[in-house]
C-alpha cells in the first residue's frame, strides 16, 4: 500500500478580499514527484508556504505524514523557495551548517552531510568562500544543498530550474531523480510544462486559487485521447493559418502541433498540408501538458460566464 | 514557547557574525578615539592658538579703564591711539576686527560703554568684554571711594559650595560632579539606541531583501528569529561597552601625559597636563548597574520598534517615513535632559523619567545627580519590561507578515492591518 505523505483538506487562505487558495483538497503519495502547476498568482506559492508552516491556512487542514503541519513537521521537509536567498556575508560551509542545525542536525552530522553534497556538486572548494563571491549559478547550487543536506523525507522545490544553465539543469534533474529513487517524496511547483512532463508522476493544476485538475499525469493525458497532430513538413507554412477548428501549438518553420477542436477531421488537414507542402511526418498524439493546461483553463473561463 | 536549541543557534549566529564584522571593529576603535579627541581638542586648540587671539582697540575717555584692562589682559586689549572716527574707518576697511568706546560718564555710574565689531565676536567674547569692563569700572570707583582693603577682600571673595546627598539611611555622597557623568551616560545611551536600533533594522531588512528569511522561516518561528536577533545584538552592545569601559579607563589615565607630550616644550607641561586632566568623579556602583540595565531595557524597547520597520521595507531609503516616530521618541528626552539634570526632583522630571520610552536616557541622569526613590526605579523598570512585552508582541505580528511581503512600500495603515491579521 502506498502511503499518503501530504494531505490538503478544504484548505482556504485569504488576503483581504482575495482568495489566494480556495477550498483546495489533494493528496501526495509516497515516493512520487508531484507537480504543482499554474500561472503566476494561481496559489502555488501560498500553498507551499502553508505546507512549510510559514503561513497558516484560514480554514481546512494540512497534514504531513498524518500529522498537522507545525514546528515538528518542519524538520521533515526541505524547502527551496522560488526567491532564492542566503546570507551574503557568511561563508558557504558555516552557512550550510547553520541551516542544517536549525533543522535539528548535530554539528558533526551536518558537517558530514555537507561534505557529501558539496562533493556531489563539485563544489568542495567553495566551502570557505563568502556567498557574495560566488556566481549566481554557484549560489543556486549552495541553496539546493541547503535544502537537501539535512536529509528530509519530503522535498519542496519552487521553480528549482529558474536561472540555471542547461548543464546545471541537467545535473539538478539527475539529482532530483536520484532523490526519488532513494524514496523521497518530491513536491515541485512550476509553470514550465516541459519540466513537468519530464519529471512528474502526478500533477495538480491551479488557477485563480482553485484546484482545477488533479491526478496521474499519464492518466490525464490518456483521457484526452489522441486528439492532436504532430506535423513535420517542408515548404510554405502559411496554409496553417487557413485551417479551421484547430489550435496550433509549438509552431515553427517546419513543425506544428495541431489540436483538433469540435471534431475537426485529421485526414482533411493532412490533405490540405500535402496540397501546399511536402509532408515529412504525420502522427496522431495525446495532447501535451501545455495544451491540457490551456484547455482546462479556457473551460474554467467559459464556465465562469 | 521557544525551541531553546534553535534560539541559541540564532543568538550565536547574530552575535558572532557581527562581532567579526569590520563595522564592529571600526566603531569599537573609532568611538573612544573620537571621544578622547573631543575631550582633548579644546585644550589643544587653546594652548596652540593663544598668540592668534584678537586684540581689540579701546578708545577710553576716562584714561584709566583701558590702561588697567590692557595691563590685566594684554592678549585681548590694547589702548587705541586713534579717535572713534578713525577706528570706525579701520573697522570698515577690515584693518581691525573691533574696538571699544568707554565714555567718562561710566565712572559716575552713568553712560554706557560700546563694543563695535565686524560680526566675528561671539557670545563668549562679548560677555568677557562686558565682565572685564564691569570689573575695572568697579575697582576704579571703589578706589576713588577709599575703600579699605578688607572690604575689597570681602567683595572679591568667592564662596565655594560642596554638594552632598544624604540618603534616608544617613549615608552621604558627594554628588556635585557626577551630573556630568549622568549626562555623558545619557548621551551614550542616546547614541546607542540609534546605533543598535539601526543594526536591527538593517539586519531584518537584509534578511527580507535577500529572501533568506523564507528559508529560515520554514525551520523556525518568526518570533524565535526575531528574539534571537534582538538578544544577539544586545549582547553585542554589552560587549562593545565592556571593551570601551576597559580601554577607556586606560586611555583616560594616559590622556594628561599625552597632552603634555603634544603641547611640547613651549608650554609649561605641568600646566597643560593639569588642564587636560580628566577626573572621573567617584560614583556609586548603583549608577553603573543602572546604566547597563537602562541601556538593555531601552535597547529592547527600541529594537522591537526598529524590527517592525525593518520587516516592512526592502531598502533603507524606504525607511525614512516609518522611522520618524521612533526618532522623535529618542530625541524628546534629549530636549529635556538639561532640565532634568537641573531639577531632578521636580514633578516634570519624575514623570518624564518614568515614561518607558524616555527612561533609558533620563533615569541614569537623575540617578547620577540624586538618589532616586526606590519606588520610582522599580516602577520604571516594571513599566519598561511591560512596554517591551507589549511592543515585541505587536512587532512580531507585523514582522511575520512583513517579511513575506514584497514589491510595495508599506505605509502605517499597512502595518496596522498586518498587526491585526490573525
Amino acid at each position: 500500500m502506498i502511503n499518503t505523505i501530504v494531505e490538503f483538506e478544504n484548505v482556504t487562505k485569504q488576503y483581504g478580499d482575495q482568495k489566494a487558495v480556495d477550498d483546495v483538497s489533494f493528496q501526495v503519495k509516497e515516493g512520487r514527484i508531484f507537480g504543482l502547476l499554474g500561472p503566476n498568482g494561481a496559489g502555488k506559492t501560498t500553498s507551499i508556504r502553508m505546507l512549510t508552516h510559514i503561513l497558516v491556512p484560514d480554514s481546512g487542514s494540512i497534514r504531513l505524514y498524518g500529522e498537522r503541519v507545525g514546528a515538528a513537521t518542519q524538520r521533515k521537509i526541505g524547502y527551496l523557495p522560488e526567491e532564492r536567498g542566503l546570507y551574503k556575508k557568511m561563508k558557504v560551509g558555516e552557512q550550510l551548517i547553520y541551516l542544517c542545525r536549525l533543522r535539528g542536525l548535530s554539528k558533526e552530522a551536518a558537517r558530514k552531510s555537507i561534505t557529501y553534497w558539496l562533493d556531489r556538486f563539485e563544489a568542495t572548494e567553495w566551502i570557505g568562500k563568502e556567498v557574495d563571491e560566488l556566481s549566481k549559478g554557484m549560489q543556486q547550487k549552495v541553496q539546493f544543498i541547503a535544502t537537501v543536506a539535512h536529509d528530509p523525507q519530503c522535498l519542496i522545490f519552487d521553480e528549482p530550474f529558474s536561472g540555471l544553465d542547461p548543464i546545471n539543469s541537467e545535473l539538478l534533474k539527475e539529482v532530483i531523480l536520484e532523490l526519488r529513487s532513494a524514496g523521497k517524496t518530491i513536491f515541485f511547483a512550476t509553470h514550465r510544462m516541459e519540466q513537468v512532463e519530464q519529471l512528474c508522476d502526478d500533477i495538480a493544476l491551479f488557477n485563480k486559487g482553485k484546484l482545477v485538475l488533479n491526478g496521474n499525469l499519464s492518466d490525464i493525458r490518456a483521457s484526452y485521447g489522441k486528439n492532436s497532430i504532430r506535423l513535420r513538413f517542408s515548404g510554405d507554412n502559411k496554409f496553417l493559418d487557413s485551417l479551421e477548428n484547430v489550435r496550433i501549438n509549438n509552431r515553427s518553420v517546419h513543425f506544428a502541433e495541431i489540436r483538433l477542436l469540435n471534431g475537426a477531421d485529421d485526414q482533411a488537414i493532412l490533405r490540405e498540408a500535402q496540397k501546399h507542402t511536402r509532408v515529412e511526418g504525420f502522427e496522431l498524439i495525446e495532447p501535451g501538458l501545455q495544451e491540457i493546461f490551456i484547455d482546462t483553463i479556457s473551460k474554467e473561463k467559459t464556465s465562469d460566464v | 514557547m521557544f525551541d531553546k536549541e534553535k534560539l541559541f543557534l540564532i543568538i550565536q549566529r547574530e552575535y558572532l557574525v557581527r562581532l567579526r564584522s569590520k563595522m564592529f571593529i571600526v566603531t569599537t576603535i573609532l568611538a573612544p578615539v573620537i571621544m578622547i579627541l573631543l575631550l582633548v581638542l579644546p585644550t589643544l586648540v587653546m594652548v596652540l592658538s593663544s598668540d592668534h587671539e584678537r586684540r581689540y582697540a579701546i578708545y577710553d575717555e576716562t584714561d584709566i579703564i583701558a590702561r588697567q584692562m590692557t595691563e590685566s589682559d594684554s592678549l585681548s586689549y590694547r589702548v587705541s591711539e586713534s579717535d572713534p572716527a578713525e577706528l570706525r574707518e579701520q573697522l570698515q576697511t577690515g584693518q581691525i576686527e573691533g574696538y571699544i568706546l568707554i565714555p567718562h560718564e561710566v565712572l559716575d555710574g552713568q553712560g554706557k560703554a560700546a563694543f563695535y565689531h565686524d560680526g566675528s565676536a561671539g557670545m563668549t567674547t562679548t560677555s568677557k568684554i562686558r565682565s572685564d569692563i564691569r570689573q575695572q569700572v568697579r575697582s576704579v570707583r571703589l578706589d576713588r571711594l577709599d575703600t579699605s582693603d578688607e572690604i575689597l577682600a570681602v567683595i572679591n571673595e568667592r564662596v565655594s559650595v560642596d554638594n552632598f546627598t544624604v540618603t534616608k539611611a544617613g549615608e552621604e555622597a558627594d554628588t556635585g560632579a557626577s551630573a556630568i557623568v549622568g549626562l555623558i551616560m545619557g548621551f551614550i545611551i542616546y547614541g546607542a539606541m540609534f546605533g543598535y536600533g539601526t543594526i536591527i533594522l538593517r539586519s531584518v531588512m537584509e534578511e527580507k531583501s535577500t529572501r533568506v528569511v523564507e528559508v529560515i522561516a520554514s525551520a523556525v518561528k518568526p518570533f524565535e528569529l526575531l528574539m534571537g536577533k534582538v538578544i544577539g545584538v544586545a549582547m553585542l552592545g554589552l560587549t562593545q561597552f565592556l571593551i570601551w569601559a576597559v580601554s577607556g579607563a586606560v586611555l583616560m589615565m594616559a590622556a594628561g601625559p599625552l597632552i603634555a607630550m603634544f603641547a611640547g616644550g613651549g608650554v609649561d607641561t605641568a600646566e597643560a597636563a593639569e588642564a587636560a586632566a580628566i577626573t572621573i568623579p567617584t560614583i556609586g556602583p548603583m549608577v553603573w548597574v543602572s546604566f547597563v540595565l537602562f541601556f538593555l531595557l531601552g535597547f529592547l524597547i527600541y529594537s522591537s520598534l526598529y524590527a517592525a520597520v525593518g520587516s516592512a521595507i526592502e531598502q533603507e531609503s524606504d525607511s525614512q517615513q516609518l522611522q520618524v516616530p521612533i526618532i522623535m521618541l529618542i530625541v524628546i528626552p534629549i530636549i529635556f535632559v538639561m532640565n532634568v539634570a537641573d531639577n531632578p526632583t521636580s514633578t516634570v522630571a519624575v514623570v518624564l523619567s518614568m515614561i518607558p520610552f524616555f527612561s533609558p536616557i533620563l533615569m541614569p541622569v537623575r540617578m547620577s545627580v540624586i538618589s532616586v526613590p526606590f519606588w520610582q526605579i522599580g516602577g520604571t523598570i516594571l513599566l519598561m519590561v511591560l512596554t517591551f512585552i507589549v511592543l515585541i508582541w505587536l512587532s512580531s505580528r507585523i514582522y511575520r507578515t512583513g517579511i513575506l511581503m514584497y514589491g510595495k512600500k508599506a505605509s502605517f495603515g499597512e502595518l496596522w492591518k498586518w498587526m491585526r491579521q490573525t
